[in-house]
């Protein structure tokens, strides 16, 4: 383990090209590499890369890329890729091919605005926009969250059990490209957790002659998405084991679906992802020293939405904040809905929805304090609020 | 002929069944069952993974979970074949398996959604064989015109019969230098077998356009599949030629010089050439265009010393 | 609410029924609903249309599963299963030509109508002859069953522009259908099959064969045939050209001649002499240019080998007690006398001259027929076991006795009887040879060789003796000219031989014909007439007739005259009152039954013929003598270019025999024609024997396994096997058979 003081796209890069190195005695590994700000320095790093038993393909499009790891991962091989925007949405149908074949591809986004109009920075409407993909989708507020999830990405999407792509969400600039210190592991380190080889059990066999997406009729088709759903659901179980396993090579315990804190006796909580959250963290902490019954909820897991975990966490809170940086319009931020329709059978609870630093602007602890005390005022909840950024 | 199942694989070479099985759901007729057939036979047992995107060739792998293929197929997006291919040629090379990897496609994946695609993996010189097999329609969706339809032909998106030329995507290809490109009629057998094993036995990027008659598309006997193909080698329409290194050109079956009379054979049992509405004088001056640039190709870019 | 169901088949245009029966409706004021199941389906799968119709709005989308009437569009869907969830009150209308009783099994109880919807739109131009579109057919019946009305109908197909043949068909269609309840017990609708296991997409059992039969899909199958070649047809002798020819191009020289022996014992003979009927037949010609069939043959009989070809020559035999006297050596005598020696029938040829042979050898010049080849085929026929008398010659008389010690007796003595004319020249002394019968100048120049250098001869007729008689003169140092009545056009004579007088430098009189003949002091003097061509006569080549003008009439001087004006058969030998019939019997006989074969029966004039003639007259025998038939079946029908598909063939000039110098040829009686090379084993004949289309019979080729689409056409025993299961009917096999062997026929 190094301390190393790097970008959060090296760090990305260094634990996809350690993953699929790891995966040298198995089938090897390969992606499709094509560059989209703030992505680029993510493939960069994987061209450069020197893997035993790898190859990155540098494609024509983002579309492409997603192309060859499907094809690599029929072949049996560990893939992955990285992307962004209007990359994601250009790479959509193959993203939502990927997960409905059950590729355990996995997949950094970098978030930023999907445009036009031309807007480079973070806000997670690109990733959320392929929530229905079939996709796990985890999102992470720091360096080392980065890291750490990417590798628990491969085992939880390689697990039989679940055996989906997912997808690592970071923010656009604000992780990508910001230097800060992170334990990056060292590639024995990586074997041992990937200690089990990539498969998958469609592997395209010239011994057992099978067509991997061909015509399917409504009856199996149906079949084949509840068979999905239950993937998903197997979801936080096997993530856990894979945390636990993960302390004991790492030495250090990652998050999982969500993270809470001071929600214990908590009247009112926040619920944020990615580095809002530790943002958030701060001015929760200030709150509490000035004597406020507030926690916080660092929202990882999107995809599957861990309903269960909320529901435990939010158990008898009467007012949750949701800081959504996305906005599906005509209904809002996309978070909200998902922890509101949690706590349905807490008829009590004031659920709020706050969209915020759409567009890349710096979500400051000022604005997010103007948030605490505005919920904190609530009697009942309203339609979603607009924050204005800072300028 | 073998008809023996597969059982059992060892150092790559089996005893395969027809590529295509029987009880597929192709037309009576359908060009491309030939061209899998002939493939499968071109193969001489070495088990192919293909991979085939949206096109009649997908759908007549049947439902799952059953397949019409002896060999393992991966069914890609519409516009990807090449890309997925590429993954499943990576992983194949960097394991040493030795199976060919084979994209399938139609004239709409090719010539159209997919060409971007089928140009970088060209550009990357992939170690693929990618075959089009150009019924020159959208057949799967019931007959809409692509950048592979004919001039004058009409479609359910042509109905006043297609104003643009056909796209010359043979010349696009070998503008990519890939290591073989050939042009293949199911009317010409023997020339379609040297064709496909002679890309079978080369490494990199081949292309191989198969003129694949649709009498479902086309408005024709199916049982004159053969025989219309082969009247568009016959008068020059479709030329059958190779072209190695996007630079060594071979034409590999000559015909006389257009003539009215073998332009009409070709198009008049054709219910999509409207009779009377074509302009056959301009077709054979496009045809002759056609084999000036092919002559002259051949003669001062001779493939016979790349062969050699 | 009225429900239907359709089972058409892709392209069949069942989704269209269903739209223009819910126009009909809808132009009554109904609520209606019409649509198709949309799968993967192909042209000619099966498939089903839906329609509902109503007072009142319909809300149920769904495909229909307990329909009140079915509608089957394909007589191969008329099956039971088209009553899944058939209410028993509703009608189930068939395209069928039978009246609706004929299904009282396979629909007991149920109110059925039938119309002959795919004569019916056929007829009126719907479709193609693969899937005739019969749905605007079926709109009539329907309408009719339902009771619409035919203003109904006709709006309904009025409203999607269909006019034309759509009326006319429905309007038939409305006008003609019939409908009856059937008697018998409603039976219990088909269950249908219950659903497998569902499978999930990671399961390790997914894979395996669809297994879709698509033989269902289609109305017609292919079938395989023989034709009779044209060659085959063609030959008198009798000979299967075909098959020797593809056993040539095998490079099977023994095979080949071991079917020429099947038919022939003088294929070295007929491949230097034979005219050739087989290659005016051939359909090659039409292609580019037909086989060298002749060549062919001489090649085989020269370059096989007789002993290996045919097994047991010479071995001992169990032979009959029957007998049987052959009277004439020519090529039916020794035709007749081979093939009754091979049926082991102990056989006694006659023969009036010290040689065997006839006419083959007396009147067929050397440079034309070797003799060493004559007389290896004859003793390939006498090997057989055959006892000859030479020198004995048959008169009425010795027929009669022969009847009396023989079990039968082939009469084959030819043409005995040469035509003269009269040339005023009155009666020849002994000696004289100025006016010759050129059959008896070739006999006599063939042992006794005679130098006529310097010497004029003018041979008179146009057949192949005028022509040998000619070339014989000319090769004895003659100038010599050929006097015929007729042009050069008419002659009977072979082709080639007529070119090849030519090429040697002998002049053709074309429309001459000669009146006298007389010594001016000089010489011998031939007075001619000029003739020009009338109307034709009775063998249908225009009627010489002589010019009237002053003058029409010239001298010609010669030295010596040879005529050449045909023969007949001489039948002095039979008794009174005979007749020849059918080569069978004569009449006026009292012992064993007398065959006549050979010229001496019909004046054929060739050698071919006679040795066809003479197999088939000793099979006549065979049939008297033993009762047993080995005449073939009747002849299938002759495979005609049009049944071909030239396509597969690629031109090739023909291979032609080599020749002597000019000079050689002037010279000497060496054989002209030297025949097809040997060399580099045989590669010439072998690729002239290629070019053989094998008209009408299978050669194995593969080309209709290698292009069936399905894959379904396989190698079975010496032909193939289709797997109907599968076939698809796509007729391509047909289409490609390049031999019309295989053709399509509707189920």
């Amino acid at each position: 383990m190094a301390r190393k003081l790097v970008t959060g796209n090296f760090a990305a890069g260094h634990a996809l090209a350690l993953a699929g190195e790891a995966n040298r005695r198995a089938r090897g590994c390969a992606g499709g590499a094509y560059p989209i700000t703030p992505q680029t320095e993510i493939i960069e790093y994987l061209r450069r890369f020197e893997f035993s038993k790898g190859r990155i393909v540098p494609v024509e499009s983002e579309h492409s890329a997603m192309a060859v790891c499907m094809g690599a991962s029929l072949g049996g091989a560990r893939t992955f890729t990285a992307s962004s925007s209007n990359g994601l949405a250009y790479m959509a149908e193959n993203v939502f091919a990927a997960g409905f074949y059950r590729l355990p591809i996995v997949m950094v986004a970098v978030n930023r605005t999907l445009g036009p109009p031309w807007n480079i920075w973070v806000d997670q409407g690109d990733s959320l926009a392929l929530r229905d993909a079939a996709w796990l989708q985890l999102y992470t507020d720091s360096h080392q969250d980065l890291v750490d999830t990417i590798l628990l990405a491969f085992r939880v999407a390689e697990d039989p059990r679940v055996m989906l792509p997912t997808m690592v969400a970071m923010d656009g600039f604000v992780t990508s490209h910001t230097q800060m210190v992170v334990d990056l592991p060292e590639q024995e380190q990586v074997d041992a957790f990937l200690s089990t080889g990539c498969d998958v059990p469609h592997r395209l066999n010239v011994n057992r002659p099978t067509t991997v997406g061909g015509l399917t009729w409504p009856k199996e088709t149906e079949h084949h998405r509840r068979e999905i759903q239950d993937a998903m659901e197997n979801v936080p179980a096997v993530l856990e084991e894979a945390i636990n396993e993960f302390e004991g090579v790492f030495g250090r315990r990652p998050d999982g679906a969500i993270a809470a804190e001071h929600t214990e006796d908590a009247e009112t909580v926040l619920v944020a992802c990615n580095t809002m959250a530790r943002t958030l963290r701060g001015v929760v902490a200030e709150r509490r020293t000035a004597g406020t019954k507030i926690g916080m909820i660092k929202s990882k897991l999107f995809r599957p939405f861990p309903r269960q975990a909320f529901r435990d966490a939010l158990s008898g809170v009467k007012r949750v904040g949701v800081l959504d940086r996305n906005h599906s319009p005509g209904s809002g931020g996309i978070f909200w809905p998902e922890i509101a329709t949690s706590l349905s059978d807490q008829s009590d609870t004031i659920v709020q929805d706050y969209l915020v630093g759409l567009g890349g602007g710096d979500v400051t602890p000022e604005a997010l304090d103007e948030i605490v005390e505005d919920l904190l005022q609530r009697e009942c909840s309203g339609d979603p609020v607009w924050k204005e950024v800072a300028a | 002929m073998s008809t023996s199942t597969i059982e059992g694989q060892s150092d790559g070479v089996t005893q395969c069944e027809h590529l295509l099985r029987a009880g597929n759901t192709n037309c009576a007729g359908c060009g491309m069952s030939l061209g899998l057939l002939w493939l499968g036979e071109a193969l001489d047992g070495h088990m192919p993974l293909v991979v085939i995107p949206a096109c009649c060739g997908i759908v007549t792998a049947g439902a799952f979970p059953t397949t019409s293929y002896s060999a393992p197929v991966a069914a890609s997006t519409f516009a990807s074949s090449p890309a997925v291919a590429t993954g499943l040629s990576a992983v194949a090379e960097m394991n040493q398996e030795d199976n060919p990897v084979i994209c399938w496609a139609g004239d709409g994946g090719t010539y159209d959604i997919g060409i971007a695609t089928l140009s970088a993996a060209a550009e990357r010189n992939e170690n693929i064989i990618y075959i089009c097999y150009d019924n020159e329609i959208y057949g799967n969706t019931g007959g809409q015109r692509s950048s592979a339809t004919p001039e004058g032909v009409f479609t359910t998106t042509s109905p006043a019969g297609k104003s643009e030329r056909k796209k010359d995507i043979m010349a696009i290809m070998a503008a990519h230098r890939i290591p073989y490109a050939a042009t293949l009629s199911i009317a010409h057998r023997d020339d379609f077998l040297r064709k496909l094993r002679t890309a079978r036995d080369k490494q990199g990027f081949r292309f191989l356009l198969i003129h694949s008659p649709c009498p479902t598309g086309w408005k024709s006997e199916p049982e004159e599949s053969v025989e219309l193909v082969r009247h568009a080698v016959d008068c020059g329409l479709f030329p059958l030629y190779e072209v190695h290194d996007g630079r060594r050109y071979r034409v590999t079956i000559r015909p006389d010089p257009p003539t009215p009379e073998a332009v009409d054979k070709y198009v008049s049992r054709q219910r999509r050439f409207r009779h009377g509405m074509l302009d056959t004088d301009k077709l054979i001056r496009q045809i002759e265009d056609q084999w000036r640039y092919l002559d002259v190709m051949a003669r001062e870019f001779s493939a016979d010393d790349a062969i050699r | 609410m009225i429900e239907m169901t359709i089972y058409g088949r892709g392209g069949q245009g069942g989704v269209t029924l269903a739209k223009l029966i819910a126009n009909a409706y809808f132009l009554e004021g109904k609520h209606v609903q019409a649509f198709g199941v949309y799968a993967a389906e192909r042209s000619g799968a099966p498939l089903q249309a839906y329609v509902r119709i109503d007072d009142v709005e319909i809300t149920n989308h769904n495909q229909i599963r307990t329909p009140d009437h079915v509608i089957v569009l394909d007589r191969t869907l008329t099956t039971p299963c088209v009553l899944t969830g058939h209410k028993p009150d509703g009608w189930v209308i068939l395209n069928s030509p039978e009246p609706p009783d004929a299904f009282a099994e396979l629909f007991p109880g149920r109110q059925v109508a039938t119309i002959d919807a795919t004569t019916i739109a056929v007829t009126n131009g719907l479709g193609t002859r693969t899937v005739p579109i019969v749905n605007t057919t079926m709109l009539g019946a329907v309408g009719r069953v339902l009771g619409l009305t035919l203003d109904d109908v006709t709006g309904a197909l009025a409203e999607v522009n269909f006019g034309g043949g759509n009326i006319t068909a429905a309007t038939r269609a409305f006008e003609t259908v019939r409908a009856e309840r059937l008697a018998g017990a409603v039976a219990a609708p088909a269950t249908p099959p219950k659903a497998g296991k569902i499978m999930g997409l990671l399961d390790d059992e997914v894979g395996g064969h669809p297994r879709i039969h698509t033989g269902d899909w289609t109305t017609r199958q292919p079938h395989r045939q023989q034709l009779a070649p044209p060659c085959n047809n063609g030959c008198p002798a009798g000979n299967d050209v075909r098959g020797f020819v593809e056993a040539m191009a095998k490079g099977d020289h023994n095979e080949a001649l071991r079917i020429l022996l099947e038919t022939s014992p003088l294929p070295g003979v007929c491949g230097r002499v034979c005219p050739a009927p087989c290659m005016d037949a051939c359909n090659r010609q039409e292609f580019d240019e037909s086989i060298n069939i002749r060549e062919l043959e001489r090649f085989a009989a020269d370059e096989g080998h007789p002993h290996v070809a045919i097994r047991g020559v010479g071995e001992p035999h169990r032979w009959r007690d029957e007998t049987v006297a052959v009277v004439g050596s020519g090529p039916a005598g020794l035709s007749a006398a081979y093939h009754l020696a091979r049926l082991a029938y102990r056989v006694t040829l006659l023969e009036r001259d010290s040689e065997l042979g006839g006419v083959m050898r007396t009147g067929i010049p050397a440079y034309r027929l070797p003799r060493d080849v004559l007389d290896r085929e004859i003793k390939f026929i006498v090997d057989h076991g055959i006892e000859v008398k030479t020198g004995t010659s048959v008169d009425q008389e010795e027929l009669l006795r022969l009847t009396h010690s023989f079990s039968a007796v082939f009469v084959g003595t030819g043409l005995q009887h040469l035509r003269s004319v009269d040339l005023g020249n009155g009666s020849a002394e002994a000696g004289d040879k100025t006016v010759e019968q050129g059959l008896a100048f070739l006999d006599r120049i063939r042992v006794d060789p005679e130098s006529l250098t310097g010497l004029h001869v003018i041979v008179i007729g146009g057949g192949n003796t005028a022509m040998d008689a000619a070339r014989s003169a000319r090769r004895l140092g003659a100038k010599v000219e050929v006097v015929y009545r007729r042009t050069r056009e008419q002659m009977p004579a072979i082709r080639e031989e007529i070119e090849e007088a030519v090429e040697e430098g002998i002049v053709l009189r074309e429309l001459v014909s000669p009146v006298r003949l007389r010594h001016d002091g000089v010489g011998p003097l031939l007075t001619c007439v000029r003739m020009r061509l009338g109307e034709p006569d009775d063998s249908g080549r225009p009627r010489p007739e002589q010019e009237t003008s002053e003058d029409a009439y010239f001298d010609m001087r010669c030295d010596r005259v040879l005529l050449a004006l045909g023969q007949s058969s001489d039948l002095s030998i039979l008794p009174e009152g005979s007749e020849v019939r059918n080569q069978e019997s004569l009449l006026g006989l009292t012992g064993a039954p007398v065959f006549a074969g050979g010229d001496f029966a019909a004046n054929d004039g060739t050698v071919t013929a006679a040795i066809g003639s003479g197999r088939s007259t000793a099979w006549h025998i065979h049939r008297t003598l033993s009762g047993e038939d080995l005449f073939p079946p009747p002849a299938e029908a002759v495979a005609g270019s049009d049944v071909l598909h030239t396509h597969v063939f690629s031109h090739a000039p023909r291979a032609e025999s080599k020749t002597l110098s000019m000079k050689e040829r002037r010279q000497s009686f060496t054989e002209v024609r030297s025949g097809l090379s040997a060399a580099d084993n045989s590669v010439e004949a072998v690729a002239e024997a290629g070019r053989c289309f094998s008209c009408g019979v299978c050669t194995v080729c593969d080309r209709c396994m290698d292009y069936c689409p399905e894959g379904i056409l396989l190698r079975s025993g010496g032909g193939y096997e289709v797997d109907f299961e599968y076939c698809k009917g796509c007729g391509i096999c047909a289409a490609e058979c390049p031999r019309g062997v295989i053709y399509m026929a509707d189920l």
